[in-house]
């Protein structure tokens, strides 16, 4: 049997094999009516609460538990209510726009310039230090989030803006994503560069960073989510109300007494927005950004 | 034409130590490069871990006075709370059960919409980016939305009731609050452990598969015999991935179960005791111990599950 196949050119096998399968079309024909039933059936389910949450934020506090699918009536008041600054939203909204870019803006840099050492050039130590950067990885974040937040205090780092952005400036997680891309970058880029005399930082900056741009984007990105959405550190580390981040307000908000549904919703619009339009934009380098970062476990 | 035979002489005889230099230089610069990160990585993560274990042998009043040396009076103190269903044994009963159910059926529901999208499907990418979006999007504003859907008179008990079902007050009902978080997670995490199954599935090489139907192998056989286990790497990531995410579950339960784990404590887990026992007790030497012991259940169940699932395969 084995021999006769590697006799066989296999391609010439596979042909007649997708020939044979031509003779039941219909069995497959039918696989492939299931399959989009079910995929259009998973993607209803997966974007249903949104476009009806979304649907609803335009409701008013009357109508918004109705299972309508058109508000009536269509009203703007809630999100007119929510930047009105009663609440402080808009103060918010600034808050985690800036430990979001913040984050993202320093990311690219540290976890650049850390991967451009481990990706590219050989040091003492080196192995090390990257085993390191893996392990770290491993260990579960929130478990280190009490003495993280001692260290924060005897910093000074406590209800400010630095005390978002200065613990998420430099993640292994994105350090360990930009090693992976640089690394694959080829050799004589440096080669070249220090016959003429380059110095490192300056082919790092000049040679290695434009190069580097998707993977750059993919750091910015899953970086700017990481801080967008993140809720427990800025819960734990902001006290006064002027320094909370969107999801920390949108939690107060939910934990009152009666709760404002149409109100809530509104807020979770804005806050679900800007990454949605980012996914639409770089959803390739999300996607790539999430797939290696998960190869870190292997 | 002297100076360059100079020049050359020189270099000739400082060889060894001119590289030796350019290494140490290499270093230096190295490490220039590093510094920013390593700097970060060292206070909030490496020092804040090893200060965890140290502080859970003292009493720290949060605020008031320095760390008073306590011995094991904080392990002890969580002793008699396990043998007592004291709260941090509730949480950790909770969170093993929320653990196995969620990591479980995403696991299957990850790898299920993972094959399918790898058939020869036509808008892929559309079906991709529609299965993503749960996954995208913060713990805070999804848990919000289902505040909202789960509510007695909301939109999931309205389905219900055209299927004739009378649906429960989910998030204000014991029996039924951590299933519905459990539901709503498996929702947002599944899509991320999907696009791990994608990038594998497209790194199994095609040859494989061709083999296998000159065979006769069918697609079922196929999917049981090749795929599924080439997978396996992949598997033991995601349930491990899963495990350590579920373990540590704070949002949904702070948000959902009014910042308590309420109703009951039925959705109180650990991470939230631990949040609880730093901030509202003031015992941040006792939410490191509660941590600590945290810390070996999760390593405990990554070892076993390492155990159980042989990623050792060879194509």
């Amino acid at each position: 049997m084995a021999a006769t196949i590697s006799q066989a050119p296999p391609q010439a096998q596979v042909r007649s094999h997708i020939e044979v399968d031509n003779g039941v079309p219909v069995r497959q024909r039918t696989w492939y009516l299931l399959l989009y039933v079910i995929l259009i059936f998973y993607s209803l389910f997966s974007l249903g609460p949104f476009v009806f949450a979304l649907i609803s934020s335009f409701k008013t506090y009357a109508d918004v538990l109705t299972p309508s699918l058109i508000p009536h009536p269509v009203t703007l008041s809630n999100y007119q209510q929510i930047f009105s600054g009663a609440d402080l939203f808009p103060r918010y909204i600034v808050n985690s726009l800036i430990y979001a870019s913040g984050t993202a803006v320093l990311n690219v840099l540290l976890a650049s310039m850390a991967g451009y050492a481990f990706g590219r050039m050989e040091f003492f130590g080196k192995n090390v230090l990257f085993a390191l950067t893996l392990a770290v990885l491993m260990i579960p974040s929130q478990l280190i989030l009490i003495p993280k937040f001692l260290v924060a205090t005897s910093l000074g780092l406590t209800d400010s803006l630095p005390a978002l952005i200065v613990p998420a400036m430099a993640q292994p997680t994105m350090v360990f994503l930009m090693t992976q891309f640089l690394k694959g970058l080829p050799r004589e880029l440096e080669e070249s560069a220090m016959i003429d005399g380059a110095s490192r930082f300056r082919i790092f900056w000049q040679i290695i960073m434009p190069l580097a741009r998707p993977a750059i984007t993919a750091v910015a990105i899953l970086s700017f989510q990481g801080a967008w959405n993140d809720f427990i550190w800025p819960l734990i580390v902001q006290s006064s109300q002027q320094n909370y981040t969107l999801t920390v307000g949108l939690a107060y908000f939910g934990n009152q007494n009666y709760i404002a549904y149409n109100l809530l919703l509104a807020g979770a619009a804005v806050n679900l927005l800007p990454l949605v339009i980012i996914f639409f934009i770089f959803q390739r380098y999300f996607i790539k950004g999430i797939s290696t970062s998960g190869l870190a476990g292997r | 034409m002297q100076g360059a035979l100079h020049v050359s002489g020189t270099a000739r005889k400082s060889k060894p130590k001119r590289s030796m230099g350019r290494k140490l230089r290499e270093t230096l610069t190295a490490y220039g490069f590093l510094a920013p990160y390593l700097l970060i990585l060292a206070t909030f993560t490496l020092i804040a871990t090893g200060y965890a274990f140290y502080l859970s042998f003292f009493y720290l009043d949060f605020g008031f006075g320095d760390p008073i040396f306590y011995g094991f009076k904080n392990y002890e103190h969580i002793w008699y709370d396990l043998t007592h269903s004291g709260d941090f044994f509730i949480s950790l009963k909770n969170i093993l059960f929320y653990t196995v159910g969620v990591v479980i059926l995403q696991t299957v529901l990850a790898l299920a919409l993972a094959l399918l999208l790898n058939q020869k499907v036509r808008g892929r990418g559309i079906f991709r980016t529609a299965f993503y979006l749960p996954a995208l999007t913060s713990s805070v504003a999804i848990s919000l939305i289902f505040i909202w859907l789960y509510n007695s008179q909301g939109v999931i008990n309205y389905l219900l009731s055209l299927v004739g079902i009378h649906g429960p007050p989910w998030l204000y009902d014991p029996t039924t609050a951590l299933p519905s978080i459990m539901l709503l997670n498996i929702w947002t995490t599944a899509p991320t452990f999907m696009l791990l199954y994608l990038a594998a599935l497209q790194d199994i090489p095609d040859h494989l598969y061709e083999a296998a139907r000159v065979d006769g192998a069918n697609a079922w056989q196929i999917t049981r015999k090749i795929t599924l286990p080439l997978l396996r790497p992949t598997t033991f990531l995601v349930t491990a991935l899963g495990t350590i995410g579920s373990f540590q579950m704070f949002d949904q339960s702070y948000l959902m179960g009014g910042a308590s784990g309420g109703p009951l404590k039925s959705t109180l887990t650990p991470v939230l005791e631990i949040y609880n026992t730093a901030f509202a007790d003031h015992a941040m030497g006792r939410a490191c111990a509660e941590a600590v012991v945290l810390f070996v259940v999760i390593l405990f169940f990554t070892i076993l599950q390492r155990r159980f699932i042989d990623t050792n395969i060879q194509y």
